[in-house]
């Protein structure tokens, strides 16, 4: 016989009611530690953590608890000659970071704090010859950089600057037999560069070039009996990957293909009731692990796109952290949580934010 | 077993932890200090390689570090070849052991290409052995098989070797995703169909179904077996063409739909249309106003171009440079005329599947038939079941395929939203097919159980379309294509929405009794119909509202809502 099923157990006492203001004191104090073990130990992607961090609390309706000041002060620091955008002071600039810092500029509707044609410069340089892009000058190529690259520049209207047919090319070279989208031509589908891929044909107005049907069906079974979603076959359960394959389904106009109530009580099952904050998934884990759990004493989580260490514990544990947070409300945002503020599933910033730039983003309906 | 649940750790314990934490987190911090100040001074020296390895020992993901590294080697490579070489070999066991500790790192893993590259001598051999070694341990470590098929590549590996390896780790365990994607990749390239770009060759394409039928029949609840049996029941790719030709006199427009959506406001893609042999130069528009790609567009004729009511007029639409046309005689006296492809003579719909030749879909039939037997509640057979009778007969099959739904919707209930969508399509397809066994221009699909409507693009022609009693929500945009669209019936939904009435330029009767339109802004897209002459609303909230009528005939001054 197969694998025994990958799917985590719910305990009847499991949070099921949403703690708005615990996720907002949770964000709010994270940024206030700033000596923290975790803090320090995840500068080489703070840009990113700041992007999820304000994010998540702007959908909470509480954004006024950030301090914009010394955010906009830190931004400053962090664009390099080239025009590319690094995760902090002295980190090397990055696709993914330079996302980052122009999601954050535009909720706080403060773009011109950094060099704006520079940051164009930068992403059309790093376009190559096959239409795809290397996430920085050192070539990594990846599915994740050409959605990095096109949703930049749509939140700068600048779409424009590259070479848009080959990099559409590229994107859907990445496609495989069950309509999804791995890394690169020939990679393995992964919710996670789905969700990048169909978020490129989106931004690019291509929508229609994807098998929305195979592709919804494939995304659907990553529905488990917990109500979570995995990121491929045979995984377990996540909190971010329910965002992922979540959001492509909606751009897809095919939300309605999973049972909505039952992911909606996973979510909220991944909340810490006591410290505010969403973990990758709740307690019980019934088949095998997937992450590393290191015997060494730092952890991990291994979350699309980013390797996140997470703790210095002896023991494994409910363990809650941004990431998760903002993929957590974002998620059941998207189910339609009123208490929350509607998010956009291309960009995953508020709906509202969006609107202002007048973006418009085709779905499928 | 891991059971993570939050474990409450007595205060002691806690401040033990805390110690130890403050302890690490020194170190780390005197550590990146010291690389920091190495790179800003630019000491490119053996201490530097030192430091950072100690880091990135502990996290392998921080790339600036990695970026250090390999600009410090790049930095030697002017004088200091040999010690270049040797650092570079000795960053193969390093990297070994930072991707033991964690074997998803994307940073630790593209530094390891780097390294392979820039050496000199590299043994992709045994590279190849390290991957095969890290897939026994994880084999659905995507990181690893794309580090994999990158060494394949530098190796000069046959895709054949290759092929065997899927093979070998399929028989081992059939739930190996991963290596079942990877043949999907192998097999076109290896056997390529001749026909067919992207599809395998009909020997090897009958091993493959041999294959997965093991898989399936060993453990019949395997989902990487049926997906990978899903892609050998194929899709060929839908062909570019004009799929119809519709003029109308008294609307002088001309309306051409496609096989796939197209941008014919893109150069490449543009269509010309002649007038009795005349290039006119044609104004293409989406019938939604909206889109950049449609299946469906229209230009507007100016008056007076098909006067004449003794003359007939030859509308010919020419596209990809001639290469595909099509044409539509408007004889004298006519108001209107068309030419359209027919939905039976393009296997429209089994499109879906591959036109492979039907003695092996219906071989492929019969085993999962008697799979089914075996597993009456099994949903990846039940859907296979479905799916392969559509193409072999879908109007023969009707009422078998409907009692199979049915029982996927009882086993399955977490996709619900999927079957019933798919149900829906099935549905839409055998009305299409009625009609036009009929010749008709007439839509019936009341009471069909449909949540969404689907292949409005072959809808062009319609000119009554019966939804009532269904589940929709929604009157999709998409449902623009229906430009000959006179009467609609959709009462007994659950309507909120009805954007797909916007700009139907001769519909003239829309019933939409018993729905759930609360709202007189929801009612909006109706001031577009310009030629609307009932409307019936009984039984939605919006009835209800103070003054509703004479709002209504304030939105509506040019028809008479009954
Ligand atoms: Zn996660």
């Amino acid at each position: 016989m197969g694998a025994p099923l990958n799917d985590v157990h719910i305990k009847t006492d499991a949070p099921s009611t949403l703690f708005l203001d615990k996720h907002a004191d949770y964000i709010a104090s994270y940024s206030a530690k700033k000596d923290d073990y975790e803090y320090c130990m995840t500068e080489y992607l703070r840009m990113s953590g700041v992007y999820w961090g304000i994010t998540a609390m702007d959908l909470t309706g509480s954004l006024t608890r950030m301090d914009r000041e010394s955010i906009l002060e830190f931004m400053r620091h962090c664009q390099h000659d080239c025009g590319g955008i690094g995760a902090s002071q002295g980190h090397d600039p990055h696709l993914l970071y330079t996302l980052s810092a122009v999601q954050i500029l535009t909720l706080f509707d403060n773009l011109n704090t950094i060099d704006l044609e520079k940051v164009v410069e930068y992403i059309r340089s790093l376009q190559q010859k096959d239409g795809s892009f290397a996430g920085d000058k050192w070539g990594e190529v990846d599915t994740r950089f050409s959605f990095c690259a096109v949703a930049t520049l749509a939140l700068l209207g600048r779409l424009d600057a590259i070479r848009m047919e080959e990099a559409v090319t590229f994107v859907l070279s990445c496609m495989n037999f069950d309509g999804g989208f791995g890394c690169r031509p020939g990679s393995e589908s992964h919710a996670g560069q789905v969700y990048c891929c169909v978020g490129f044909l989106t931004i690019v107005g291509r929508l229609h070039l994807v098998n929305a049907d195979l592709l919804g069906w494939w995304l659907c079974e990553r529905q488990l009996p917990s109500g979570g979603l995995n990121g491929r076959p045979e995984k377990l359960p996540d909190v971010c990957y329910s965002w992922w394959v979540l959001a492509s389904l909606r751009m897809l106009g095919r939300l309605c293909w999973i049972d909505s109530k039952r992911l909606r009580t996973f979510i909220l099952a991944c909340q810490d009731e006591e410290t505010g904050g969403f973990a990758d998934r709740p307690g019980d884990v019934v088949g095998a692990v997937d992450c590393i759990r290191s015997k060494t004493t730092i952890q991990y989580k291994n979350c699309f796109p980013y390797l996140y260490i997470y703790s210095y514990l002896s023991k494994p544990c409910l363990q809650v952290d941004l990431f998760h947070t903002l993929f957590g409300l974002a998620g059941l945002s998207l189910l339609g949580e009123t208490q929350l503020k509607p998010v956009n599933p291309v960009l995953c910033l508020p709906e509202e934010t969006i609107q202002r730039l007048g973006l418009h983003l085709q779905l499928l309906n | 077993m891991h059971g993570r649940v939050k474990v409450k750790t007595s205060a002691e314990q806690a401040e033990t932890k805390r110690k130890e934490r403050e302890k690490k987190l020194k170190l780390y911090q005197v550590a990146s200090a010291a690389a920091a100040s190495k790179r800003a001074n630019g000491e490119f020296d053996k201490e530097a390689l030192e430091i950072t390895q100690n880091i990135l020992e502990q996290n392998p993901d921080i790339a600036s570090l990695w970026n250090f590294r390999r600009e410090i080697l790049l930095f030697w490579e002017k004088d200091r070849q040999e010690e270049v070489q040797e650092v570079l070999s000795l960053e193969l066991p390093f990297l070994e052991s930072c991707l033991r500790v964690n074997p998803k790192s994307y940073g630790a893993w593209h530094h390891r290409a780097w390294v392979l590259v820039h050496a000199k001598h590299t043994d992709w051999a045994k590279e190849l052995r390290l991957c095969g070694a890290f897939l026994q341990k994880d084999e659905r470590n995507f990181h690893c098989w794309d580090h994999r098929r990158f060494v394949v590549q530098h190796a000069g590996i046959p895709d054949t070797d290759e092929l065997e390896y899927t093979s070998q780790l399929i028989s081992t365990n059939f739930s190996n995703y991963s290596a079942w994607h990877y043949r999907s990749c192998l097999l076109p390239r290896i056997y390529p169909d001749p026909e067919q770009k992207g599809r395998v060759a009909e020997d090897q394409l009958l091993k493959e179904y041999e294959l997965a039928q093991n898989a399936f029949f060993t453990d019949p609840s395997d989902q990487s077996a049926w997906f990978y049996h899903r892609w050998l029941l194929g899709r060929a790719e839908i062909e570019d063409a004009i799929t119809c030709v519709y003029v109308s006199k008294p609307l002088q427009t001309v309306l051409v739909s496609f096989s796939k959506p197209v941008n014919l406001r893109n150069e490449e893609d543009e269509a010309v249309l002649f007038v009795d042999s005349r290039p006119f130069p044609s104004k293409w528009q989406v019938p939604d106003k909206r889109s950049t790609f449609s299946h469906v567009w229209v230009c507007k004729l100016p008056p007076g171009l098909l006067e004449g009511e003794t003359l007939q007029h030859c509308l010919h639409v020419s596209w990809k440079d001639g290469r595909l046309k099509k044409e539509c005689l408007l004889y004298p006296g006519s108001k209107e005329s068309w030419c359209q492809d027919s939905a039976t003579d393009q296997k429209l719909f089994s499109l879906e599947l591959s036109i492979e030749k039907s003695s092996v879909l219906r071989a492929e039939m019969d085993s999962c038939r008697q799979l089914l037997d075996l597993e009456p509640e099994n949903k990846w057979c039940l859907l296979t079941c479905i799916l392969l009778s559509r193409v072999l007969d879908p109007l023969g099959h009707a009422s078998k395929t409907l009692t199979w739904f049915k029982k996927l919707l009882a086993v399955d209930p977490l996709r619900t939203g999927y079957y019933k969508d798919l149900r829906s399509k099935y549905q839409v397809e055998d009305g299409l097919l009625c009609m036009e066994y009929a010749e008709t221009r007439v839509l019936h699909l009341a009471r069909k159980e449909l949540t969404s409507l689907f292949h409005l693009d072959l809808m062009v022609l319609v000119t009554h379309l019966d939804v009532s009693g269904n589940c929709l929500h929604v009157l999709p945009l998409a449902m623009s294509c229906l430009q000959c669209l006179q009467v609609l019936h959709a009462d007994d939904n659950e309507i909120e929405d009805i954007e797909g009435v916007r700009n139907l330029p001769v519909l003239q009767d829309v019933c939409l009794k018993n729905n759930r339109l609360a709202h007189l802004s929801q009612l909006q897209p109706l001031t577009s119909c310009c030629r609307l002459v009932s409307v019936e609303l009984g039984g939605n909230l919006v009835e209800n509202l103070p003054d509703f009528y004479t709002h209504l005939h304030e939105l509506l001054t040019h028809t008479r809502p009954v």
